[in-house]
């Protein structure tokens, strides 16, 4: 095997991780929004709320969700940057583009565009986009840093960038009863409802290998924002990290 | 929290009263209350505005340092030339810069002190609401909208983080 990554809890060879990530997404796709609901108790609409609020997206903003998946950040952009503006929703995977398109046609939301791209590898202009977001897909990244310096890119000058992603949590009796819904309870509620013990057991372990707050805002510097901090919500289950393009 | 309150509250100002920001676009600048241990970082950038934590060695444009009355009275609109002839405020950098920023500081019109003494959402939600009536007779937009959106914003803001260092600091 030559260079490794880690993939949940296996080292497997860096040219393999983004083909085993697609596996899952392919296999999670389908009932990806109600594992959703279940797994988080709905937490997670609340979080994505914030980070959009945050965001300070506004009339006439052109935004790039990456790794959109079913579209739950591009359905409120939408409605924040209103007929003026533009969303684009990118993700890697056609199964997870897929359920986007039908979530966002069930929303009655037909203006905003999909492309299918890998984070790594954006295929937009530089200085296009006045915010770009990735909920909850960084970790799934193979190269997360040059998946940064992308969004850094594609930015424009005083663009801001928003990553939602689960994080350390900072209390240590929340974060034993974390790891005990998160190993026990999670893999078996994604057999029960989806079918897929293993996919979410992926899920949760992609969830520990996961950068903390503090070396992610130092991954997001070092990819050339000039400013980044963190907002850590539910006692950091995940944190929120905003940056400027300066 | 505070820094989320006044961050939505200014761009919504900024939003519905087409306010020209344009003279303060990229710029930083540092605000710092020693008494609160309070170091904003303003960052004004395609017409709105990042309010973001200060960090020692940070790059800015101007910096701000007033003592504790001086920033309670700029959010009660004091003239920020008497401030600074009372030597209340220091300022490193344009002054014409600070004073816009003041400028626009004066129009929130959050009463920072009832927001230190009370953190709960029934304060930031009024806190808000005062700066909707403020813009009200002014906007173009839609007022229901304004007041749907600031309600999204809210629910939002109520599952936010953990308080700011600000907050451990209570004024009295
Ligand atoms: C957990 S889902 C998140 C979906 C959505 N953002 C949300 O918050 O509900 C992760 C998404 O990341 C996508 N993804 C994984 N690796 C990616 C990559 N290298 N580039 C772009 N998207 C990727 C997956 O296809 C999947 O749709």
């Amino acid at each position: 095997m030559g260079k490794t990554t880690h993939f949940g809890y296996q080292q497997v060879d860096v040219e393999k991780k983004q083909g085993l990530v697609k596996g899952v997404f392919d296999s999670v796709a389908d009932n990806y929004d109600l594992m959703n609901d279940v797994m988080s108790m709905g937490t997670h609409r609340l979080w994505k709320n914030y980070t959009i609020a945050s965001s300070n997206v506004t009339e006439g903003d052109k935004v790039l969700d990456i790794a959109g998946g079913t579209g739950d950040l591009a359905i409120k952009y939408r409605k924040k940057v209103g007929p003026s503006g533009q969303v684009i929703l990118s993700d890697i995977n056609s199964s997870m583009l897929e359920e986007g398109r039908k979530n966002l046609l069930d929303h009655g939301v037909i203006d905003v565009e999909f492309v299918q791209a890998n984070a790594e590898s954006l295929p937009f202009e530089d200085n296009t986009f006045d915010c770009v977001s990735i909920a909850f897909g960084l970790r799934n990244v193979t190269h997360k840093n040059i998946a940064l310096e992308q969004m850094h890119r594609v930015l424009k000058k005083g663009g801001c960038l928003m990553v939602l992603e689960f994080s350390k949590v900072e209390n240590e009796m929340l974060e034993k009863l974390y790891d005990f819904y998160s190993f026990n309870l999670i893999p078996k509620l994604g057999g029960l409802f989806a079918d897929d013990e293993q996919s979410y057991q992926y899920l949760a372990e992609s969830i520990r290998k996961h950068p903390d707050q503090e070396t992610l805002k130092t991954m997001v510097l070092d990819a050339g924002f000039g400013l980044c901090e963190y907002h850590n919500l539910s006692g950091g289950i995940v944190a929120v990290h905003k940056a400027i393009k300066t | 929290m505070f820094r989320l309150t006044l961050e939505k509250t200014l761009n919504h100002l900024i939003n519905t009263n087409n306010i020209d920001t344009e003279g303060l676009n990229n710029k930083t600048i540092g605000l710092s209350v020693d008494e609160f241990n309070l170091k904003l970082l303003f960052m004004f950038t395609n017409s709105r505005v990042f309010v973001m934590e200060m960090h020692d060695q940070q790059n800015i444009d101007v910096d701000i340092k007033l003592n504790k009355t001086a920033f309670l009275s700029l959010f009660k609109g004091a003239s920020f030339e008497e401030l600074i002839e009372s030597d209340e405020i220091d300022i490193n950098g344009s002054v014409k810069t600070a004073q816009q920023l003041a400028d626009l500081i004066a129009l929130t019109s959050i009463d920072v002190e009832e927001l230190v003494s009370h953190y709960t959402g029934d304060i930031i939600a009024h806190q808000l609401g005062k700066s909707i009536k403020l813009v009200k007779g002014k906007a173009n937009n839609d007022k229901v909208s304004i007041v749907e959106t600031l309600k999204n914003d809210l629910t939002t803001l109520l599952v936010a983080p953990s308080q700011s260092r600000f907050f451990n600091n209570k004024t009295h």
